[in-house]
């Protein structure tokens, strides 16, 4: 069962993604390397972020912060047509001021710990496991937040649902791309050696 | 590890988390399934009616075996919540350690439960010594308190959350290779994101190889193939054309480079019409899959059916190269 639907995503997956490279192609040609390599990934990440269709946040995270950049926004468009209801959750004003509004909530939770912590001095050497313990579960949902895309509004239980479908989806897109680049090479070499 | 060791399934789970990867995931649940319900029916037997239309809900999770669960969102399969004997156990020995009930995290989580409550109001955790404690504020979750345990509203959403958590984990173990003997809560966090980090650099790595590999960005021929595989059906084509160029589909993306091999070396050493259209598609800088694509692949189906018995794997020490250190990437 696996296999068809993770055969079927992956048509998908490829599906859209060779047509955002062709949008790509159209929209300019005689790219070097590096614009080259971020057209495909960009391409591929959106791609995989539309198999989706909008029911986990990364994906509508991954694809609203895609369109922030404008020249993307176009290809972005175009890729996912005209019904695409992907639009960016805030305006660039809203996004900043929901930054602030986030950080200064942060501050004030942080302030508070910090004073609870002071007043509950009692016995550290007990807690001092758990304490630690603690804080590196904190430290790494923190690196996770920042992997994840869109992870920082997530808490912590939805963003491990988050990491996992993004897990899954992120193998399918390596598989593919694997299976593409191999071929490429393959394809390379007897073309060289059809010409010689 | 103080944390709490993951408890089996014990929650009004709002979502299933099926990882998909692994039918032994589901296999494994559901043993421990029977195994649970089998200790309650022994317990518990004023408790029947509830059990029964608990039990009935049990065999979902078992018979989905695809990914969908994560589109369910809240509306997801109701985990019955049985109580297991080893988990009483457990939760007394952890009983004094009180996690700092943050109430902000609460508030979120009530908010989040508030807006599934459709599954939750079937879930209760039995007890074996009935404490008269409803649930925390929201009406939706009937916790009862174990034996011996804090019963304030607070603990028990904490608790709620935790088991939620540790839920969740576990299906990450099963999904992140390598994450067997860990089971620590920081440690699995570790794992994945070592896992998520590697499988973006892969994205980034191999974006990068097909970059070079391809001087224009109007890709390549088997991305070109793949499409026209996918569009040939809505072309007319008759049945079987559309059917082999199904499977060839199928065969492709499965495979993986065989049947491009296969081609290749068709084209190789066949006949003449076919060199020549690799040699013409390698040259094309537009995206035309027009009229002229049709009937050279046509016969490129046609023989690649016929002959795809013959196939050997084409430089197979290559490939297996690659993948070994691909693979090795991702146990790290």
């Amino acid at each position: 069962m696996k296999v068809h639907t993770s055969s079927k995503l992956r048509k998908e997956f490829i599906k859209k993604w060779v047509k955002g490279l062709q949008i790509c192609c159209s929209l300019k040609k005689n790219m070097d390397i590096l614009e080259r390599k971020k057209k495909i990934k960009l391409c591929a990440d959106i791609a995989l972020a539309s198999t989706k269709n909008e029911t986990t946040l990364w994906s509508i995270a991954l694809i609203s912060d895609a369109k922030k950049d404008d020249e993307n926004k176009i290809l972005v468009d175009n890729l996912l047509g005209p019904e695409s209801r992907f639009k960016p959750r805030m305006t660039n004003r809203q996004m900043i001021a929901c930054h602030k509004r986030v950080r200064s909530k942060k501050i004030l939770k942080k302030s508070r710990h910090v004073c609870q912590k002071m007043k509950k001095m009692g016995p550290p050497k007990s807690n001092l496991a758990a304490y630690i313990a603690k804080t590196l579960v904190k430290r790494r949902t923190q690196v996770l937040k920042r992997l994840v895309p869109g992870g920082e509004s997530m808490d912590e239980f939805s963003l491990i649902k988050e990491a996992l479908d993004y897990v899954l989806s992120l193998r399918i897109q390596v598989d593919v791309m694997r299976t593409l680049a191999n071929a490429n090479e393959v394809l390379n070499q007897s073309d060289s050696k059809i010409i010689d | 590890m103080q944390h709490c060791p993951y408890t089996t399934m014990n929650i009004p789970g709002n979502t299933v988390v099926t990882s998909g990867t692994d039918v032994s995931v589901f296999e494994r649940q559901q043993a421990r399934m029977k195994w649970q319900q089998q200790q309650q029916e022994g317990l518990f037997n004023g408790n029947d009616h509830q059990f029964r239309g608990l039990v009935e809900v049990k065999p979902d999770p078992g018979l989905q075996y695809g990914w969908p669960d994560f589109s369910d969102g809240c509306q997801g399969q109701a985990i019955p919540s049985l109580m297991e004997d080893h988990n009483l156990k457990k939760r007394k020995a952890h009983e004094d350690q009180k996690q700092k009930v943050v109430l902000k995290e609460n508030s979120v989580k009530e908010k989040k439960i508030k807006g599934c409550s459709e599954e939750n109001s079937a879930e209760t955790s039995s007890k074996e010594k009935p404490k008269a404690v409803e649930g925390p504020k929201q009406e939706y979750i009937h916790v009862r308190a174990r034996r011996g345990q804090a019963t304030d509203s607070h603990s028990l959403a904490e608790r709620v959350r935790r088991e939620k958590i540790s839920e969740r984990m576990k299906y990450l173990q099963d999904l992140v290779p390598g994450c067997n003997k860990i089971t620590g809560k920081a440690g699995m966090l570790d794992e994945i994101i070592n896992y998520v980090q590697s499988l973006q650099k892969q994205v980034e790595f191999l974006s990068m190889k097909l970059a070079t590999l391809q001087p224009r960005l109007d890709f390549d021929i088997d991305s070109l193939i793949m499409k026209e595989m996918f569009e040939v059906p809505a072309v007319a084509y008759s049945a079987e054309v559309a059917n082999s160029a199904y499977f060839q589909v199928n065969s492709l993306l499965e495979m993986g480079n065989n049947p491009i091999d296969a081609m290749l070396r068709r084209s190789i050493g066949g006949p003449v019409s076919i060199p020549e259209t690799f040699v013409v598609s390698s040259c094309f800088n537009q995206m035309q899959p027009g009229v002229t694509w049709d009937g050279d692949l046509h016969n490129l189906y046609r023989m690649e059916i016929q002959q795809e018995s013959s196939t050997i794997p084409f430089q197979p020490h290559k490939f297996t190269g690659l993948y070994e250190g691909s693979n090795l990437k991702m146990e790290l």
